[in-house]
């Protein structure tokens, strides 16, 4: 059981030596990783929103991905269940981790023959998997909760007039209208058009101090503006 | 570099701790040479090493970061969008961490398939799981740490949860939050945590882990 290694191992030539050899692939996918994790900090521009705001409870949180499947969970326990949720269910799964060695006994390493420790390591991984899989596309249909029309070359037009007549007095477009709000000649590339449509409803979503006013539009109207917007890329 | 060695060895006697750390044999069943799915042995060097480069980048971001409600956010703001690479190192930082849950789990997953947590290396496995409890309470702590709207509802939402644990939730919440709400107190303990005693506990506990490997041995399929 106990493998206290040969010594004189680290010499050329032998590929099982920890160093170099070993040490020589390890690095090496960590290489693999690093190059990796930097490309994806390059890529994706890590965010940063407003800063914080404790007075406006309107605000809902999202936790970042891996923790998401417990945020889903806890979906599941309301009222007087929440605490399994956020107290006997974690103590659950952290007893059972621990106890882990000790009720898998069987002298067998090899998986096949440890069916309870991989079923329920499976169980598992499956469940975490589902749920942040659950919660990603829940999330999703809330965030497009609105329904809206496919665009028409005529909801365009009609939306940059709309846009022309309310906006354009604070907003500018194309180098024209006003300088109060943001520029929105690239909006459509920065935000969707359900998003858009969330901003003419309530501006406050974007910033609980905006100036933007709410604009009297009729649903169709507003759907006119959001498809003019969201072709402005 | 061999006189420079040869004097530090002639004067502190390295040689055997360094044969005791690096001279040894991989088993065959672990050696991507010779396994090629043996790489799945590679997961908790790995880990090793993006706890590293958390270290360096978090040490960087300390530069210009100063843990108070008034200047969080504009520290952040500041290496995010005008200190030359500074949004590259947030983002290492950032994307690092999510790197480092994958990667511990995928190391996990590795430990449970081998069945390498079987005696005589429980103890290991439970050093292994305070090492994941301390990687998550670096993700929590350092979410808070940007005091931007996100960092700061979603630290919110989980000391609520804290709070809802019987009996001593509320005082648990309390002692997170160092008061009745998140705020100062809660930043710069929040701050703490992240930077003291949890890369303590890692260090002491990575010590652990590695010194029992070293000793154990690369387990073997039985």
């Amino acid at each position: 059981m106990m493998n206290r290694d040969a010594p004189s191992a680290t010499q050329a030539g032998n590929p099982g030596s920890f160093y170099p050899n070993h040490l020589f692939v390890e690095s090496l996918a960590a290489l693999a990783v690093f190059a990796a994790t930097v490309l994806a900090a390059y890529v994706w521009q890590v965010p940063l929103e407003e800063m914080a705001d404790p007075g406006d409870t309107t605000y809902v949180p999202r936790p970042e991905w891996y923790f998401l499947f417990y945020f889903q969970l806890l979906k599941y326990f309301e009222g007087p269940l929440v605490v399994v949720g956020t107290f006997f269910l974690p103590l659950l799964t952290l007893t059972l981790l621990i106890l882990l060695p000790f009720l898998d006994t069987s002298p067998t390493t090899d998986i096949r023959k440890r069916p309870c420790a991989a079923a329920l390591s499976l169980a598992g991984v499956v469940a975490v998997v589902a749920l942040t899989a659950l919660s990603v596309v829940e999330d999703e249909s809330h965030v497009d909760k609105i329904v809206l029309p496919p665009i028409t070359e005529e909801q365009i037009t009609a939306g940059r007039e709309i846009f022309n007549k309310f906006c354009m007095l604070c907003h500018a477009i194309d180098g024209k209208g006003g300088f109060m709000a943001p520029d929105l000649t690239q909006i459509g590339s920065r935000a969707n058009r359900a998003y858009i449509e969330r901003v003419i409803i309530n501006p406050q979503i974007v910033s609980q101090t905006t100036i933007m006013s709410v604009i009297p539009l009729s649903d169709a109207e507003r759907h006119e503006v959001s498809a003019f917007l969201s072709r402005k890329k | 570099m061999s006189r420079i060695y040869k004097f530090l060895d002639d004067r502190l006697n390295l040689s055997p701790l360094l044969k005791e750390i690096a001279d040894h044999q991989v088993p065959d069943h672990a050696n991507p040479l010779k396994t090629p799915t043996a790489l799945i042995y590679c997961f908790g060097g790995i880990c090793l090493f993006i706890l590293l480069l958390q270290i360096l980048t978090g040490v960087f971001l300390m530069l210009y970061y100063v843990p108070s409600p008034d200047n969080a956010y504009a520290g952040v703001n500041y290496i995010q969008n005008e200190l030359a690479f500074g949004g590259l190192v947030r983002g290492i930082h950032r994307v690092g961490a999510s790197a480092a849950v994958v990667m511990v789990f995928l190391h996990m997953m590795r430990v449970v398939l081998t069945g390498s947590y079987k005696n005589p290396r429980e103890l290991n496995w439970i050093v292994g799981i305070v090492l994941l409890l301390t990687v998550m309470g670096f993700c929590f702590t350092g979410y808070l740490l940007p005091w931007d709207q996100k960092a700061y509802w979603a630290t919110t939402v989980g000391v609520n949860m804290v709070e809802s644990i019987p009996l001593v939730g509320n005082f648990l919440a309390a002692a997170l939050r160092g008061g009745s709400e998140v705020g100062m107190l809660t930043l710069v303990r929040f701050y703490v945590v992240h930077v003291m005693f949890l890369p303590a506990l890692l260090v002491i506990f990575l010590a652990a882990h590695f010194f029992m490997v070293r000793r154990q041995g690369i387990s073997r399929p039985l």
